[in-house]
């Protein structure tokens, strides 16, 4: 369990490659996500680790011939193994064990056999020879580690014993209940007809084999070690499976002798390096020795008493000591995770936890049934071989659980699943006294519901979920494009915070680390998203981070995969696709408003200007003048996007200040604000031409010596008073002409009052109050 | 000899009045001449340089901005040691068309919807060395001289340490020949365009710094001949690194 940061999938299809002397080699390591350091994560993750010294070539070099070597050995123990096989001699009979208790003929492509289908057996006798060894449905058991009863074992094994005696010989005689006995020549197997099932459990543990070795020499260490324990033993646990497939009656005495001691032990070292590994990863626990040594002490002791024959009830011994070190694992995650929220921890935990309860309930299912008559056996070797197959399939699983193995998950989900649905079987046989077809089909329909039903729940629950919806990504996606728009400063920020929403990790840093494009680093503890340059002002600067690293996704519970990885790429591309768009759609607008305000400018202006220097009256000139400003001001208004305050009132005054000279009118200018805010284009060229026409009005009617100009801003409210020293009264009289009624329809445009009054002794003071002035804008 | 003026616009109308300012503001004898477009100003300027009357350049140049076939800015930046008071008069009133003119090397400007006797003043102004300075270009001024002019900084980093008002720890680089101060404003000029960028008068000014009218008005005229050797110094950077001198 150990092993899953040590083997870089991404090169398993070279897995020589990875062993050859090619300069590029080295690089391609220091490259490996696996290469991080998980006991220094805090300091050192976001820093690839140093070449190292075996990684040199000499001990490349070394590692690819042991490799090799490995790779030899396993192939020609699968070799050595189907021709020990092939050689033994069997007849071709299929037998299964009646509601009697009695085993009867199923099928046999014997031709003599063949007519007594259906008949029970009840002993077999070799050749010449007048012994005849009865027959018991224990017979038909295969594995010497799933008998329950030390007495029956050894009842088996002698059973076993004397049918292997037979079957050695050239003719054997089966003894029906009825009083037929029928002689057939034993045969050795052929090649091709070893059952599948021997096939597939032999792939199954070469596979683990290789795996471990490959584990193990690419980054050599002790919970590596652990991980190449587990998966050899599993591997030997399915050898001797796929072994006992291949007969029906008879097993060689040798390899019965060995069953129980070999396969006990291989479950019990396994319980023990799991524990071990746990230990170690994913991270080193305080004391971590000697729990390690305890846990050796507990799974060795038993093997040691089994085969000094000094074990009462060995099979109980065998099943309770690997649960309770299960469950130790299980605790020494929990630990682990507490001390540090790696999602390791808790992935391998739901790992441990179906794996220790599927056990458990096999276990439980078995112990119930064994002691009741006619159990059938078959299905007890096959839930056992099923669990084992599920493990087999979990240790394939862990080196790549940071890569997304859809495969290899539902396989595995598949294998506990058959594991529950056997237990359940033998369960309801045993405890609801079902019939046997009835509590097959019961349990089958139970573990199908189970799986169909449950399978994205448990799915997720190995692997966890995404965190944030379609919906809610899509709208946080252009959101962030739209404010990247406008800040391009604040693209990190912006991406951690849309990364921190779908992945939910307890971390985000910005790092400076280049990275060429997303990837799962730790071993699925982090993703390092390169940081995409999304407005193409941001020049590439070394001072800026380039990546951001975010690690312990969905609150550490859930380990990154290449899934997620490709997620984030699609989703930061459709960022800056967003973004783009955006700024398209921004930048065609701002053309066009631009080309507008040209147009507007050079033609309407030119002809009004040739119309003024044509007036025939000064009124006309006049008129025409202030239509060309205005005209001005909207074509500008049109042009810029925003203007700040001061500078808007600056060029208030100076505009102001230059019409009012000349008119010989002094200008008594208070300009006041709290905040200096952005002026939208409406609210601008509305308060300039306010402005404008309030002070040509003064000009032209009010005869005034003095004009006083009072502009505040300060809560969020504009304050302009305009108060002159001229001959106007009673502005309730006045005629609303072009003038004043503009001024009216601006100020109600940006939602505020205007009021004009006497003022002593004489003159007119205009007050206009605009509120919520940041609401309205944009 | 009547002082020479050209008159550069393409509406005719337009061009008559402009005349008639001219002719309002001065006394002296004038000579107006009047061209259509870039070409014909050209023609015109070249006659006064080299044909059969020359001798006398013009004294003062008037070029609108949009002419039929070019920029006025062309014209004014071809012009840069002719010697001549050179004003644009333009419809924009904006920084961003007034500046790249100032830049060219504009004495100053003139807004053509402005009254008959508010452009006279204008003129006058001008020509006495009072150019206008609106706030949106004073803004711009002082971004300007503040972060200095794009480019590489190397020969334009002055070397004076006195006048480093805005600019305190430049590395100082001599270039080739004399320091280069035009980079640099006095901190009486950075006030002065502070204030103008604020929409202060003259006046105003002048009675806020302690000092006469004519002084703020002479730290005006200075800033508008450093924008326009900086600018100048930058088209040479520019085209020696392009190879061109």
């Amino acid at each position: 369990m150990a092993a899953h940061n040590a083997f870089d999938p991404r090169s398993g299809s070279a897995r020589s490659g990875r062993f050859d002397h090619s300069p590029q080699d080295s690089s391609h390591h220091s490259q490996s996500p696996g290469q991080g350091v998980d006991s220094h994560f805090d300091s050192a993750l976001n820093e690839l680790a140093p070449p190292r010294a075996w990684q040199s070539s000499r001990w490349m070099g070394w590692r690819l011939r042991l490799l090799v070597l490995l790779t030899l050995l396993g192939c020609i123990g699968v070799f050595a193994l189907t021709s020990v096989v092939i050689g033994m001699r069997h007849v071709d009979a299929m037998w299964h064990v009646n509601p009697q208790g009695q085993i009867e003929l199923g099928d046999s492509n014997e031709p003599a056999l063949k007519a007594h289908r259906g008949h029970v057996l009840v002993g077999v006798s070799a050749g010449n020879d007048p012994r005849i060894w009865p027959v018991d449905p224990l017979a038909l058991k295969r594995s010497a580690r799933w008998v329950i009863d030390d007495v029956m074992r050894a009842h088996q094994r002698e059973l076993h014993a004397g049918l292997a005696t037979a079957f050695a010989r050239p003719l054997v005689k089966f003894h029906f209940a009825d009083g037929v006995v029928v002689s057939v020549e034993p045969q050795p197997h052929a090649l091709v007809g070893l059952p599948v099932i021997y096939w597939f459990l032999l792939g199954v543990a070469l596979a683990l084999y290789m795996l471990a070795v490959i584990v193990l020499l690419s980054r050599p260490s002790v919970r590596n070690v652990a991980y190449l324990v587990m998966a050899w033993c599993q591997a030997g646990n399915l050898v001797f499976i796929a072994v006992e497939s291949t007969l029906e009656l008879g097993l060689p005495d040798e390899f019965l002798a060995l069953d129980m001691p070999v396969r006990m032990a291989f479950d019990l070292i396994t319980a023990a390096a799991m524990v071990n590994a746990t230990c170690l990863h994913p991270r080193r626990l305080p004391g971590s020795g000697w729990i390690a040594l305890a846990a050796w002490a507990a799974a060795l002791g038993p093997v040691v008493l089994l085969s000094m024959q000094r074990l009462p009830h060995a099979w109980w011994w065998a099943q309770c000591s690997v649960a309770a070190l299960g469950l130790l694992a299980i605790a020494l995650l929990s630990w682990s995770y507490h001390l540090e929220r790696h999602p390791y921890a808790i992935v391998l935990r739901r790992f441990g936890i179906v794996t220790v309860s599927t056990w458990s309930l096999l276990t439980l299912a078995l112990g119930v049934s064994s002691n009741l008559p006619g159990m059938p056996h078959n299905i007890a070797d096959v839930g056992s071989m099923i669990w084992y197959v599920f493990l087999a399939s979990l240790l394939l699983l862990v080196p790549f659980l940071a890569r997304s193995q859809t495969f290899m998950r539902e396989f595995s989900l598949l294998a506990a699943i058959s594991t529950v649905a056997t237990s359940l079987d033998l369960l309801f046989v045993a405890v609801f006294s079902l019939g046997q077809f009835a509590s097959l089909t019961l349990s089958l329909f139970v573990s199908l519901a189970v799986y169909s039903g449950a399978r994205q729940w448990i799915l997720n629950q190995l692997l966890g979920s995404s965190v944030l919806t379609t919906e809610r990504m899509f709208e946080q996606l252009y959101r962030i494009a739209r404010e990247v728009e406008a800040q391009p400063e604040r693209t990190p920020a912006l991406l951690s915070q849309l990364l921190r929403d779908l992945f939910d990790p307890l971390e985000v840093n910005l790092v400076e680390r280049e990275t060429a494009k997303t990837r799962v680093a730790t071993d699925g503890s982090s993703l390092l998203v390169p940081l995409p340059a999304l407005t193409p002002s941001a020049a590439p600067d070394a001072a800026l981070p380039a990546s951001v690293m975010i690690r312990f996704a969905h609150r550490g519970r859930r380990l990154f995969t290449s899934d997620d990885a490709r997620l984030t790429d699609r989703i930061v591309e459709q960022l800056r696709r967003a973004v783009h768009f955006d700024r398209a759609v921004e930048q065609g607008r701002s053309e066009e408003r631009l080309r507008l305000a040209q147009d507007l400018h050079d033609d309407i202006g030119a002809r009004l200007l040739t119309l003024m220097y044509k007036a025939q009256s000064p009124e006309m000139e006049d008129y025409v003048r202030h239509t060309l400003q205005d005209l001005k001001t909207l074509t500008r208004g049109l042009a810029a996007s925003n203007h700040r305050l001061s500078h808007a009132a600056a060029e208030w005054k100076a505009d102001l200040a230059q019409r009012l000279t000349a008119a010989h009118v002094e200008l008594k200018w208070s300009f006041n604000f709290d905040e200096d805010i952005l002026l939208s284009v409406v609210q601008w060229s509305a308060l300039t031409r306010v402005m404008r026409e309030l002070v040509s009005n003064a000009i032209a009617h009010a005869q005034a010596q003095q004009l006083e100009i009072d502009f505040t801003f300060a809560n969020d409210r504009i304050e302009l008073v305009i108060s002159d020293d001229g001959v106007g009264r009673e502005p309730r009289l006045w005629s609303h002409g072009l003038g004043l009624g503009g001024v009216r329809k601006r100020v109600k445009q940006l939602g505020g009052q205007v009021e004009w009054r006497e003022v002593v002794p004489h003159g007119i003071c205009c007050r206009v109050v605009i509120r919520n002035i940041s609401a309205a804008h944009g | 000899m009547p002082v020479k003026v050209l008159i550069v616009e393409d509406n005719p109308v337009a061009r008559s009045f402009l005349s008639r300012v001219v002719r309002e503001s001065f006394s002296d004898a004038l000579m107006v001449t009047e061209a259509g477009d870039l070409e014909s100003a050209r023609r015109q300027i070249e006659v006064s340089r080299t044909g059969p009357s020359a001798g006398e350049p013009f004294k003062l140049i008037l070029v609108d901005l949009e002419l039929p076939d070019g920029n006025g800015m062309e014209l004014l930046a071809e012009l840069g040691q002719y010697p001549a008071t050179k004003i644009v008069t333009t419809l924009y009133s904006d920084d961003d068309h007034l500046f790249p003119a100032l830049q060219c090397g504009a004495d100053g400007y003139l807004l053509k919807e402005d009254r008959f006797e508010v452009l006279v003043e204008e003129l006058q102004k001008i020509v006495r060395g009072q150019p206008p300075l609106s706030p949106a270009i004073a803004r711009r001024l002082l971004t300007h001289f503040r972060h200095g002019p794009p480019g590489p900084g190397g020969p334009n980093s002055g070397a004076m340490p006195l006048v480093s008002g805005l600019q305190t720890s430049r590395p100082v680089v001599t270039g080739r020949g004399a320091p280069l101060d035009h980079e640099r404003l006095t901190p009486r000029e950075s006030e002065v365009l502070t204030y103008l960028s604020k929409g202060f008068t003259i006046k105003e000014i002048a009675s806020l710094m302690g000092i006469k009218w004519f002084t703020v008005n002479d730290h005006i005229k200075s800033i508008y001949k450093k924008l326009n050797v900086s600018s100048r110094a930058e088209a040479a950077v520019l085209a020696s690194k392009q190879g061109l001198v």
